[in-house]
């Protein structure tokens, strides 16, 4: 068996996941690989998530969230994206590939994009291999 | 009540008895889970009516993939069995849940209501019948609606624009506006359908962004995007996605050669006869009222208008012919989305005030038993598996999920289920949790967004804290997805029930807050928007404050003399103030103005300020922004200099009194869009094209000898305006068109002005001598409009109109709960439109004020007080303002601080837990802990 | 004149965008509300349309 990397993916409520929910309806097909965390928006995403994830071995961590000014609480997506910059900052200096880490815009209506999104990190991932034991 | 048409209104406002026909469905409602089997083996295709005939649909099939509700039904023309007895019945055979019915019938529900409201919306024109423009002839002439659907992704091409002919890419499409509008001759539409000008600019727009280098070009006699934005929209479509816009007429299309290109002929503006050749060619079709809307409209016994919508009065939009029935939507003209929305909640208000004294009569509350206190005990946590029928037990192993579940630390009880969401199963879960002590809940099945609401009121019937219940998606996100994978479905089906339990387990018992409302409104305004609002209020039995700044009611209103449809505007205004300042519930303030603002949605504090410096605190508990808008003053076209040269407010005036000018004047030159539609102003002030043509029908009607001359960058008489604008030229008005690059130049020789103009038609400047010109000035927002704006925190847009929380969808809302908006202030509009979003707005700030209380959800932002050490990251993000800053031992500053939410306006987001670094504000229901735990779960195989 | 009592419900004809906003409206004002629709699901016409809302706010 080849290398089946894991990917967490936090979801916003309110596009992504209803995306990934339409994914299904439509019965496309994509890779196993993605656990989805639901969250109320992208906004939500703290940096600690993803280092969390990372260090507890997860291969890959997507946020997922509305497109920028379609964001159910104003702004959050903003906010999300000014906090991407900060994670892979973050993870350069813990050693990690900043290819690990992925954000996406997807609306409730673009469950395609979904499919995509995950399909293609899913290649990237496996491409780049298991996560390094980069420990602090 | 789907499948339902009205056949029958017997009794008057108060009392009717509504005859509604249902016809069959043939699946039970109440079995039917929506999973799509029944489709997939159903062997009949046919047209798809939600494609617009571009694609196929199955005899049993369900609207669309999102439809509410997701039940499927059988077209009973299409069916093989019920078209043939002892036939075919694949789909009775391939359905678990047993919901196929093929002996369903008709039934006939007799149903009393107060009121009634017609909301049957509109149908595109079908050009099948006139086979315009080639349509039903070439493959590739397809209707604007046909092309929307092969934009969408869950359309026939997926999305990707390809031609009905031979699948080829295409690279040039045509945009051809006007087809089934402003058009008697073709189908008796003389109307405009107004929205199909703004469609075609976003249809061009996306499929330029779907497909990367196709040529768009949009044929039009006139571009009427007279919508808040929609200018700027038009000139980012013209400026950054390079759409392409064409003023002419177009004389035919043919087909180009063998091949099933089409060749499109027109008369260009330099008056040259052009040829060009599209892959495909989009009819923009206009709007009309169905054939069974207006067997509803006999059916209830309303009147139309010569177009076919229903009849209403400008200052009760939403008011037919007959007492207790209301009218709203494209039924009652056309209309695009925001203001579709706008007339249903207008409808709203208008049932609310008939009804008011049998409010909260009818509608019942569910009650449930007291819950129960597991804060002390451990976890004890049930789940349960949903087969789905097929649909999850088809690919996941359940048995072995069941196995796995049962080994995962607190779960003291597994159950398997063939549906989940069925009313038996809620009774068993019901019990389950009773016998077995169950305080934590897990389910394993769809998606929560559709289902977490149904298993919440089962926690809550089986006196459960509604919060402590996960759900597990290993349908949508599992099964469907990895059909061909059971093995990897099935260990991801653990993963995601590992991490469902994981989570529940570190659940709490989240209570909603309820909020006190003061059942009070305020509104800000005395023009014809804000008494309308205030007076519905009022009328509903609300105690209304209402604020002007001047010493007179009336605002704009005031300058004008008749409504498009010709009603008598100070007529109707005088009625108004009379009603408003008579009514026992309205306080009436005026010279006073709003000079300070706190609290939030049902308990607002508003302190107003007259003129003489005197201060009122009104306490309310919702608020409605009325504070109408500003007129230009010309700079331009020798305004200043020039005495002759008038706005069209002052002209009103003039010839009302019969002013000596006019009266002897010969020619009238009127110039259009003066402060509108340029540079810094780009934006549409949409009544100034209907005014001047109403203004020069008066002034032909009462001496024909009269030249006069409308100068116009492009007409928009929209909507069943378009009568006037024929109106006009056939009494022999002159319609001019200049361009924004060739203003008219306007000036004195004596005593005739000269106007210069380049003629489109001549190709030659023109120089016309008017006695009198008439400036259709803009209508610009009020110069005091940051401070109300700032007082309630409501923003301002880009024209410096107020912006509403969302444009489409929550037209008079602001983003601030509690606080709405409506008329002038907002953009400007039609009297008829501004009383619309009037009534709207106090519909929306009713759905309030008729509470004691309101109940906010569980989910909301909490302090750590022992982590938050006053960084005030988190003040920063919160959209809503829900949080401050306060010291954190009052008045004691060297205590440090802290932050504090106001639980009314958070709407747990959560950005403000994302932005904390030292954990001193959390999200119920989205704990750090909670969230952590799930990626531990997940990561733990 | 006769004064008969009022009902407070109301039934609104057309389950499209309009309708349900007029619908939602009303309950939440205290009115029984029968939503009638011609086809086998509300949503109207603007379900049809690509893009236009970006976050699904139709479902009730």
């Amino acid at each position: 068996m080849g290398f089946e990397p894991k990917i967490i993916a936090f979801c916003c409520h309110w596009c992504a996941y209803a995306a990934a929910d339409l994914a299904g309806a439509a019965r496309m097909q994509y890779p196993h690989n993605v656990r989805i965390v639901r969250l109320m928006c992208s906004g939500m995403m703290h940096p600690e998530f993803v280092m969390d994830a990372l260090s507890q071995g997860a291969d890959g961590v997507m946020v997922l969230g509305c497109h920028l000014d379609e964001c159910r609480y104003r702004d959050g997506n903003y906010r999300a994206l000014d906090r991407s910059d900060m994670v892979v900052e973050l993870l350069e200096d813990f050693g990690y590939e900043p290819e690990r880490f992925n954000l996406t815009w997807v609306s409730s209506q673009e469950p395609d994009k979904f499919v995509k999104a995950v399909t293609e990190m899913t290649v990237r991932i496996k491409k780049l291999g298991p996560v390094n034991d980069v420990q602090g | 009540m789907t499948l339902c048409e009205v056949t029958d209104i017997a009794g008057r406002a108060g009392n009717f008895t509504v005859t509604v026909k249902e016809a069959p469905r043939y699946v039970d409602m109440g079995k039917c889970i929506g999973c799509g089997d029944c489709t997939e083996k159903c062997p009949k295709q046919v047209d798809s009516e939600y494609d617009a005939e571009t694609g196929k649909r199955r005899a049993i099939y369900v609207k669309y993939l999102q439809a509410v509700p997701l039940k499927y039904q059988i077209d009973p023309e299409a069916c093989i069995r019920l078209q043939n007895i002892g036939t075919c019945g694949a789909c009775e055979e391939v359905c678990d849940a047993g919901a196929i019915n093929f002996g369903d019938i008709e039934k006939i529900h007799r149903i009393d209501v107060g009121a009634v409201v017609l909301a049957p919306g509109f149908e595109v024109f079908d050009p099948t019948d006139s086979g315009v423009w080639g349509y039903g002839i070439f493959p590739n002439v397809i209707t604007s609606l046909q092309f929307e659907r092969y934009l969408s992704a869950s359309g026939p091409t997926k999305g990707y624009l390809v031609r009905p002919s031979d699948s080829k890419a295409v690279k040039k499409v045509a945009f051809l506006q006007c087809v089934g509008s402003r058009d008697e001759n073709l189908c008796g539409n003389g109307y405009c359908s107004s929205v199909c000008c703004m469609s075609a600019i976003k249809e061009a727009v996306i499929a330029k962004e779907h497909s990367p280098g196709l040529q768009t070009s949009i044929f039009y006699m006139d571009m009427r995007t007279h919508g808040k934005e929609f200018d700027q929209y038009m000139e980012r479509a013209r400026e950054t996605s390079g759409v392409r816009f064409v003023r002419c007429r177009v004389n035919g299309v043919e087909k180009d050669g063998s091949r099933d290109d089409l060749r499109l002929s027109y008369i260009n503006e330099e008056g040259l006869q052009v040829e060009e050749v599209y892959d495909m060619v989009v009819l923009s079709v206009g709007l009309q009222t169905p054939k069974h809307a207006l067997k509803l409209a006999y059916n209830a016994d309303i009147k139309l208008t010569g177009d076919n919508f229903a009849a209403t009065s400008d200052f009760a939009p939403v008011q037919t012919s007959r007492e207790g029935i209301f009218a709203c939507g494209s039924f009652a003209g056309p209309k695009n989305i925001s203001q579709s929305v706008t007339s249903g909640s207008a409808a709203a208000a208008a049932v609310s005030d008939l009804l008011a004294p049998a409010r909260f009569e009818l509608s019942a509350d569910a009650s449930f038993p007291d819950e129960k206190d597991v804060s002390a005990d451990g976890p004890r946590i049930g789940v349960f598996l949903c087969h789905c029928g097929s649909n999850i037990a088809g690919v996941v192993d359940v048995e072995a999920l069941g196995e796995y579940t049962a080994t995962l630390p607190d779960v003291v009880y597994v159950e398997q289920n063939l549906f989940s969401c069925s009313q038996d199963s809620q009774d068993m879960i019901v019990e389950r949790i009773q016998e077995q002590s169950l305080n934590r809940i897990v389910v394993a099945a769809c998606s929560p967004r559709t289902h977490e609401p149904l298993f919440r009121k089962t926690l809550k019937t089986a006196g459960l804290n509604e919060y402590l219940v996960e759900m597990a998606n290993i349908r949508n996100q599992n099964s469907w997805v990895h059909t061909a994978d059971p093995e990897a479905a099935t260990s991801k089906a653990k993963d995601l029930v590992r991490m469902a339990v994981a989570r529940v387990t570190c659940s709490d018992s989240l209570k909603s807050i309820s909020v006190p409302i003061t059942q009070k409104g305020l509104v800000i305004g005395g023009g014809t928007a804000g008494m309308i609002a205030a007076l519905n209020m009022a009328e509903q039995g609300f105690e209304v404050h209402l604020v002007e700044k001047t010493d007179i009611l009336g605002g704009n209103a005031l300058n004008l003399k008749h409504t498009w449809s010709g009603q008598h505007v100070p007529t109707e205004v005088a009625k108004l103030v009379d009603k408003v300042v008579w009514h026992e519930k309205i306080v009436v303030h005026r010279e006073f103005e709003v000079t300070a603002a706190e609290g939030f949605v049902g308990n607002f504090k508003s302190t107003l300020t007259g003129r003489d410096g005197f201060k009122r605190t009104i306490e309310h508990g919702a608020g409605i922004i009325a504070t109408g808008a500003e007129q230009y003053i010309p700079q331009e076209y020798n305004y200043e200099s020039i005495t002759r040269v008038v706005t069209s407010v002052q002209f009103d005036k003039l010839y009302e009194l019969n002013e000596v000018h006019v009266r002897r004047a010969k020619n009238f030159v009127f110039i259009q869009c003066v402060g509108s539609r340029e540079e810094n102003n780009m934006y549409c002030s949409k009544v100034c094209c209907t005014h001047s043509v109403q203004s020069a029908i008066g002034l032909k009607k009462e001496n024909p000898n009269r030249n006069v001359y409308i100068l116009y960058r492009d007409m928009r008489t929209y909507g069943q305006r378009e009568a006037l604008y024929k109106q006009a030229r056939k009494l022999g008005v002159i319609f001019i068109n200049y361009e924004l690059h060739g203003k008219p130049n306007v000036t004195e020789n004596g005593l005739v002005i000269n106007v210069e103009v380049w003629d489109h038609i001549l190709h030659r400047p023109l120089k016309l001598e008017a006695d009198m010109v008439i400036l259709a000035i803009a209508i610009r927002p009020m110069s005091d409009a940051s401070t109300l704006s700032k007082l309630y925190k409501v923003p301002l847009g880009g024209d410096g109109f107020f912006q509403e929380a969302h444009a489409k969808l929550r037209p008079v809302d602001f983003s601030v709960d509690g606080m709405f908006v409506a008329g002038l202030a907002h953009f400007p509009k039609s009297i008829e439109e501004s009383v619309s979003q009037a009534l709207a707005a106090s519909a929306r700030a009713v759905t309030l004020l008729s509470k004691r209380e309101v109940f906010l959800d569980g989910i909301t932002a909490i302090v750590d007080e022992q982590n938050c050490d006053g960084c005030a990251l988190c003040v920063d993000v919160c959209p809503y303002n829900a949080i401050t800053l306060v010291d954190r031992i009052a008045d004691d500053p060297d205590a440090g601080k802290l932050i504090r939410v106001n639980q009314a306006q958070c709407k747990g987001c959560g950005i403000c837990q994302g932005s904390c670094p030292k954990r001193g504000v959390y999200i119920t229901g989205f704990t750090m802990e909670q969230i952590s735990t799930q990626i531990r779960a997940a990561l733990a195989a | 004149m006769l004064i008969t009592k009022k009902i407070g419900s109301v039934m609104i004809v057309g389950g499209g965008v309009t309708g349900i906003q007029a619908a939602l409206d009303l309950a939440d004002s205290g009115f029984f509300v029968y939503l009638v629709e011609k086809s086998g699901a509300i949503g109207g016409a603007m379900s049809q349309l690509d893009k236009i809302f970006p976050t699904n706010d139709c479902s009730m």
